[in-house]
């Protein structure tokens, strides 16, 4: 928590020194400074960088024209996501519609977001720009000398490189990344869903609703809050699960399969890799298909009598076993095939862990009369969790959005019977993250599905910044050494 | 319950009996057809359109599309571009961004209602002067050659929102002449009694509001969509039975040990099993059905099962393959022209020579060769019974949940109140606003 603050406090001077900055070019600049308030190169024209005079007021003109010529139309609609619905009439001589100039939500709540990201990118360019001007001024005062713009950009691919480096991965982040979440953000805060779809049209703001129906109740109708916290318990329960099966068994394989005893260790190593081999959807529908109500393994167990003999012992009420289609029993199934599924990943990981253990290290444990068992606690699991402690929380969070093998294996097969999980179209075996999927795909429910999003993103969050904390401590080297 | 069976016969036959004059009409609007197009040489558009349709239909829909763009050559250079989509999931792919979406796309008459709430689809009748000036017949000729459930399917807000294609969307029952007879076919007791006499079993899917919504059309209910887009549901008002009655029924059905109740999807590979004597499915496993059941492959409208004292004749949904135009379409008419052409009756019956599916055109169902089509004459016969099942998507998870419900046996037959909690809540969360 310390560091955070800590970051935050000097995030926080940061800004405060670069306002302060601005704040003494504008009162102390001359008046080119003072004119690049309004024309951004008169700086650089005054001290003769005409390239750069050039490229800045290209820049302003540009930002000015898009804000103008093209965002204000859709930025002063941000208010309402837009008013005038779709019409159209049909025009007997061309043989096609005529449309009004309506408004399309979405795009409106597109393009005023990517406008504001554009404006604050703009604005700090713009205090950045007359601050700089002002390093010149100060520069040509002492009469130190004034760079080029060659000099300037071979200074770009020099002293200033990282800046060079950075570039692209930063305007990578945030066209691909932030934009697109901040536009998921905000459609939590809207009615965009089936009857509110643009073209034809509108959806508006909706305030704190969504938020209100994932966690409030509200009876049989309004089951989002019902629905929530069953899938969210199992979302967490798969993801401890899913995590420390397949990371145990990894180990366990990994150990078993080096150990001296063991004969043709490569064969055996190859054989488990082949499951990684064979793409992870086919096994599973494959996988699904068997374990289905009338599949092969149902079709096994009645043949031998299993089945009977469940149902005279009162375990199932149905003519087959419900591998995957009884709330318990899926949620058991699932768990299983994923370590069928993931136990070669975490053992080809494990294995190169345990071939570095230091062998005196080992050697000397031996002699010192430590039994097998101990020299298991004492180091090897010591070490492997101190080398694999940061994927075991990436596992983690990447199994709380383990998409492909709860959707490949339920989909289709599981039908849920709790009627206060079926009205808000969830299911037992969901996790968060395809109770979404199924609310976008099947229902356009937009607005619930971004809303359970920044919930699923905020837990993610919380989590990873917690365990990171704890698990890469500096001094943690130290305590293990 | 008699009374609904007599009007829907009634009122197919009496949809019929104007069709002969619809068919005239066409051939005499054949004429002022050829003569628009020669008074309007001089302006002849370039159009460009697109199209989708289903992967397995591409060869044959090149070959309607050729004889489309010969037959406007006068009037138009067209030039068509097909797209793959199939037609059960033409919605999803159209509502992601309706803009993109083809001029002219074929779909399963259930996404019907969804695409018209999106505002996805033109109304076909504001383009009737259209189609009257090139392609010679109106809207409602087009209404009155096609089955009448097919245009239902195909009308939403009274106005008729796509061409119907195909009648072949609905489920009737196949089965092993060899261990089921056709008197055993007729209800529901019998067949499971033959099955079970057997060693064998007859499917169903449950777990589907598509499906399970047979037993309570049967038995006179009803469900509608409302103008806010939720889904109402009718248990008592035309209805001879209470809704208890009714799951009482299916829960006799779903108790029988020679009953298999099949996962959604699942229904081709339980035939392929080879453990079914029959099974409720649709035209779509006729091949399989063929295949499993062999020298006793036949196929007949689904069987009569109890209610209280009384057998009811279960119901089905009727749903048709439908063509539709996309509302933001650049060349509209054009596009409904081409939609026009692709389902009227000479492409119809190219349809079931080539691909074997059942015509929605009234004159290209009554071939000979359609009716010896044993399984579109047994969707024919149950079509009778069919309901065209308009609701919005809120229907869909309740009803399969319940649906699960009665095939795992969680409620039972004795426990009135519990079925009808059940009940209560499964019409709660159809019935409910969208969230």
């Amino acid at each position: 928590m310390e560091k955070i603050k800590a970051g935050l406090n000097s995030f926080g001077k940061a800004i405060a020194e670069f306002f302060k900055e601005f704040g003494e070019a504008v009162v102390k600049g001359d008046i080119f400074v003072k004119l690049s308030l309004l024309w951004m190169g008169a700086g650089y024209v005054r001290r003769k960088q005409y390239i750069k005079a050039i490229l800045i007021t290209i820049f302003e003109i540009a930002v000015l024209a898009f804000t103008f010529g093209f965002a204000m139309e859709y930025v002063s609609k941000f208010g309402t996501l837009g008013t005038v619905r779709q019409e159209s009439v049909f025009n007997m001589v061309t043989m096609k519609n005529e449309f009004n100039d309506y408004d399309h939500s979405f795009l409106i709540l597109l393009i005023s977001l990517i406008t504001f990201v554009i404006w604050a990118v703009s604005i700090v360019v713009y205090l950045g720009n007359v601050i700089s001007v002002y390093h010149l001024q100060q520069r040509a005062k002492q009469g130190l000398h004034i760079n080029t713009f060659r000099e300037d950009v071979h200074e770009l691919i020099n002293k200033k490189f990282h800046v060079t480096l950075l570039f692209l991965p930063i305007m990578g982040i945030v066209i691909f990344t932030i934009i697109p979440l901040l536009v998921m953000i905000l459609v939590a805060f809207t009615n965009y869903d089936q009857h509110h779809m643009p073209p034809s049209e509108l959806f508006t703001w909706n305030g704190l609703n969504n938020f209100i129906n994932l966690f409030g109740g509200g009876g049989m109708t309004i089951t989002f809050g019902y629905a929530f916290v069953r899938v969210l318990a199992w979302t967490l329960v798969w993801a401890l699960f899913s995590t420390l099966t397949t990371y145990i068994g990894g180990i366990l394989l990994s150990i078993l399969i080096n150990s001296k005893k063991t004969k043709l260790p490569k064969m055996w190593r190859t054989l488990f890799i082949i499951t990684i081999a064979v793409p992870q959807f086919v096994s599973l529908l494959l996988v699904r298909n068997f374990f289905a109500d009338g599949g092969i393994m149902n079709t096994i167990c009645a043949n031998i009598g299993l089945t009977g003999w469940l149902r005279d012992i009162g375990l199932i009420s149905t003519s087959y076993i419900p591998f995957l289609s009884a709330p318990i029993w899926a949620h058991i199934m699932i768990i299983l095939i994923n370590i069928w599924i993931g136990v070669p990943y975490q053992m080809l990981i494990a294995t190169g862990v345990l071939m570095n253990i230091p062998a005196e290290q080992l050697e000397s444990a031996r002699i010192d009369g430590a039994s097998p068992r101990q020299i298991f606690w004492k180091i090897t699991m010591p070490y492997v969790l101190f080398v694999t402690g940061p994927a075991l929380v990436t596992d983690f969070v990447k199994n709380i959005n383990n998409f492909n093998v709860i959707y490949l294996l339920t989909n289709g097969v599981f039908v849920t019977t709790n009627q206060a999980m079926a009205n808000s179209q969830a299911m037992e075996t969901d996790l968060l993250v395809t109770w979404l999927f199924r609310l976008t795909q099947d229902y356009y429910n937009y607005k619930m599905a971004s809303t359970i999003g920044i919930v699923v993103f905020l837990i993610c969050a919380a989590f990873t910044l917690i365990a990171f904390n704890r698990m890469i401590k500096g001094d943690r080297e130290e305590t293990f050494q | 319950m008699v009374a609904t069976m007599l009007v829907g016969c009634g009122g197919s036959a009496e949809e019929a009996a104007p069709s002969t004059d619809a068919a005239q009409t066409e051939t005499k609007t054949e004429e002022t057809k050829t003569e628009t197009a020669e008074t309007a040489p001089a302006e002849k558009q370039d159009v460009a359109l697109r199209m989708w349709g289903a992967e397995e239909d591409q060869e044959m829909l090149q070959g309607m599309i050729d004889s489309f763009v010969a037959n406007y050559a006068d009037a138009a250079n067209i030039t068509v571009e097909l797209g793959v989509e199939s037609e059960s999931t033409a919605k999803d792919v159209v509502l992601t961004d309706i803009e993109a979406a083809a001029d002219v796309f074929a779909f399963a008459s259930d996404q019907l209602p969804d695409l018209v709430k999106a505002g996805a689809l033109q109304n076909i009748d504001e383009l009737d002067a259209a189609i009257q000036a090139y392609a010679g017949k109106s809207v409602a000729d087009i209404k009155g050659a096609n089955a009448p459930g097919s245009v239902d399917a195909a009308t939403a807000n009274n106005a008729l929102y796509a061409f119907p294609m195909s009648a072949d969307n609905g489920y009737f029952l196949y089965y092993d002449s060899s261990v089921i007879s056709a008197d055993d076919a007729k209800s529901w007791d019998s067949l499971l009694a033959a099955a079970e006499a057997a060693g064998k079993k007859v499917g169903m899917t449950f777990a589907s509001g598509w499906y399970n919504a047979s037993f309570f059309y049967g038995a006179g209910f009803t469900t509608g969509l409302n103008e806010d887009g939720t889904t109402s549901l009718d248990f008592n008002g035309t209805a001879d039975y209470s809704g208890v009655e009714v799951v009482k029924g299916m829960l006799n059905i779903a108790g029988h040990p020679a009953f298999m109740a099949i996962a959604d999807g699942d229904i081709s590979n339980q035939i392929a099993g080879g453990s079914l004597a029959a099974v409720v499915s649709g035209t779509w496993d006729a091949t399989a059905a063929q295949t499993a059941f062999g020298d006793g492959y036949a196929a007949t409208k689904l069987p009569t099962y109890t209610v209280g004292d009384a057998q009811v004749q279960q119901g089905s949904v009727a749903g048709f393959k439908l063509v539709g135009v996309n509302a933001y379409s650049q060349n509209a008419g054009w596009a409904a022209l081409l939609a026009e052409w692709i389902t009227n009756e000479e492409n119809q019956k190219i349809r079931f020579a080539t691909r074997e599916i059942g015509p929605s055109n009234i004159n290209a169902a009554a071939s000979e060769e359609v009716a010896a089509n044993i399984a579109i004459s047994a969707l024919a016969e149950q079509s009778a019974y069919g309901v065209v099942q308009v609701v919005g998507g809120n229907y869909w998870d309740p009803t399969a949940t319940f649906g699960e419900m009665i095939a795992k046996g969680e409620l039972s037959a004795d426990d009135e109140a519990g079925i009808q909690t059940a009940l209560d809540n499964m019409v709660a969360g159809v019935t409910a606003p969208v969230q």
